[in-house]
């Protein structure tokens, strides 16, 4: 069995109008999305805005409410109501996108960092400052900022300030909604290096949600592509960029910029090929709701919604 | 080396004093007007009670045919009422009286608002939708004319029941204030946050969001402290507020009514009427202040 399986997952949210402000259609945020997570690994989830990836992570951690479907971690289906008390809350914990937000301005940094730790775990006085004061230092900050305000640190500190937070309760799975989008782009690689070090450390298990595909190549083992709320291709990281299938994970790969400039004049005919049978066959990848098909499996690995007349090319 | 020392440390002072309740506080220094209110507040305050103490009431209500409307004088330092009563006394006790209820009452329809705010706020949706119906209840009662009615029903009443009275019909103000916040403040990612790590939810209203609202509290709460007591002066001039044995500002002031008095015995009135004034005045400068400095586009200090 899987760490993680999300089968057939549904977010929708209702939107409301007409005179008694009943339930006139819904937005489908996600809208039927599998796939499975191996521990240890990290699973990349890349998507234009609006395309469901951070509504999918934030319905596994149940911040938005499952329409249908199922998630299922160590054997526990998270959805299901009567499992919402369960105690794996505690396995499972998320790296916000917004390091100026996801820190409460009122609190200091050891009671934003030991929050989780008085929730589920009775320690006393002197021994919470001695854990929080290791977290900081294992995330680079020094011990003193303890007393500190959110205020007095950069971007870039308060993103660790909020991966310490999350790896307090040693959780199984992290959800890392963008967690360097709001960063400088040097600060970036810092952050990312550091989870990549805490997860061989710690044996986490990310599900890393971004729309910066370099860095999903750089951290991820499998990535999932999404839009409109549907997968449209699922691979293994080398699946995906050297072989993609369908005609939006193409233009996605195209679109990455490549520094050296010897590869310029083929990039570019590979970009404008992508474009020309963007333009020509657009409709056939999509139905007559402009949504992905179903997956189907290309190789052991790679899947793709593709259409059902065969492989395109 | 000591001097640079000694500046770091002062600049890490100054950076410190960015948060808080010390933004409110700097506000009001660098704000004279606001400087002087609150000290003059305070020392009315401390005054009053302290003073009140020493008089003895009963000695002061006491009717005394011999000294009707007597001009200031060494005995009567404001002079005499038409029962003869010292009116000095009255003024103090009437003082005290009138900004304990107003403390009391903005104790209390801050704690109901506030909880009510948040609770409302924070789970929003159905229950956002049913609690605000009743706040709108309460809002659409003619105030004056049900705290008539409760004063004619209610036999024996002091400070105690008058303030819950007021509470009663003065809570919603805050209440709406303050769910707005919370609207906004539970969207925030640090609410979601605490959601994920397993916290409560009457630990995140009250231990997360709350901090988040304490300016717009005390600037709310101060606002509010200005208004009540007025409003209780207003009743009590109106003849709704306490009976004549417990002096209030607003029953001193009722003896303008009587044209002689207005005319010719200052003394009565004007002294309740001035410090009326002045009281409310000097709230709302403080609070005025507290309320710049919660933004900081106003901010003076």
């Amino acid at each position: 069995m899987a760490f993680l399986e999300i089968n057939d997952l549904h977010v929708h949210f209702p939107i409301k109008g007409g005179i008694l402000n009943r339930t006139i259609d819904s937005v489908k945020a996600v809208n039927g999305v599998s796939f499975q997570v191996e521990q240890g690994k990290t699973y990349g989830l890349v998507g234009e805005s609006g395309s469901g990836k951070t509504t999918t992570g934030r319905a596994i951690i149940g911040l938005n409410e499952i329409t249908s479907g199922q998630v299922i971690f160590e054997g526990n289906d998270l959805a299901a109501t009567e499992n919402k008390k369960l105690d794996v809350k505690r396995d499972v914990q998320m790296i916000f996108q917004d390091p100026y937000s996801s820190l409460n301005p009122k609190k200091r940094v050891l009671d934003i960092v030991a929050e989780p730790l008085r929730n589920y775990e009775k320690l006393s006085r002197s021994q919470e400052v001695e854990r929080v004061a290791d977290l900081l230092e294992k995330v680079g900050l020094s011990p003193e900022s303890i007393f500190k305000y959110p205020h007095e640190f950069s971007g870039g500190q308060r993103q660790r300030i909020g991966i310490a937070r999350a790896i307090a309760l040693k959780p199984k799975l992290i959800i890392a909604d963008e967690p360097v989008s709001a960063l400088d782009v040097s600060v970036q690689a810092q952050v990312l290096n550091f989870m990549r070090e805490i997860q061989k450390e710690l044996n986490l298990t990310y599900l890393f949600i971004s729309h910066d595909l370099g860095i999903v190549k750089h951290m991820s083992d499998r990535i999932g592509i999404m839009y409109k709320g549907r997968f449209v291709e699922e691979g293994d990281t080398e699946d995906i960029f050297s072989n993609p299938q369908h005609i939006y994970t193409k233009r996605l790969v195209a679109a990455i910029p490549d520094i050296n400039p010897k590869n310029r004049d083929a990039q570019k005919k590979f970009r404008e090929e992508v474009q020309l049978e963007y333009q020509k066959d657009y409709g056939r990848y999509f139905d007559e709701k402009g949504l992905a098909f179903n997956l189907r499996n290309i190789s052991q690995t790679h899947l793709a919604a593709l259409p059902e007349i065969g492989v395109v090319e | 080396m000591n001097e640079l020392k000694l500046d770091v440390k002062k600049e890490k002072k100054a950076h410190r004093s960015q948060s808080g309740l010390n933004i409110l506080w700097r506000e009001i220094v660098r704000d004279k007007l606001a400087l002087v209110s609150l000290i003059f507040l305070a020392v009315i305050t401390t005054t009053v009670f302290v003073v009140s103490g020493l008089l003895d009431l009963n000695e002061i209500v006491r009717v005394d045919l011999f000294a009707i409307y007597e001009p200031p004088s060494e005995n009567f330092w404001l002079g005499t009422d038409y029962g003869g009563r010292d009116i000095f006394g009255q003024l103090i006790i009437g003082t005290r009286n009138s900004l304990a209820i107003g403390f009391a009452v903005t104790l209390m329809t801050g704690i109901i608002g506030v909880s009510f705010g948040l609770i409302t706020g924070y789970f929003g949706g159905q229950t956002d939708n049913m609690l605000m119906r009743i706040v709108d209840f309460f809002q659409i009662l003619p105030f004056l004319m049900v705290v008539i009615v409760f004063v004619a029903i209610v036999p024996n009443y002091g400070i105690v029941e008058f303030s819950l009275i007021m509470t009663g019909f003065l809570w919603m103000g805050i209440a709406r204030i303050i769910r707005s916040k919370t609207l906004q403040e539970r969207e925030l990612d640090y609410a979601q946050a605490s959601q994920t790590l397993g916290t409560p939810r009457w630990k995140i209203m009250f231990g997360q969001i709350l901090p988040n609202l304490s300016s717009l509290i005390i600037v709310t709460m101060t606002l509010n402290l200005a208004a009540n007591i007025g409003l209780e002066s207003g009743l009590s001039f109106l003849g709704f507020g306490f009976p004549e044995r417990m002096p209030s500002l607003g029953t001193l002031l009722s003896y303008a009514t009587n044209p002689q008095t207005l005319e010719n015995r200052w003394w009565i009135w004007m002294p309740a009427a001035i410090l009326i004034f002045l009281l409310m005045l000097s709230v709302r400068n403080v609070g005025e202040a507290l309320k710049r400095a919660t933004d900081a586009r106003q901010r003076r200090g």
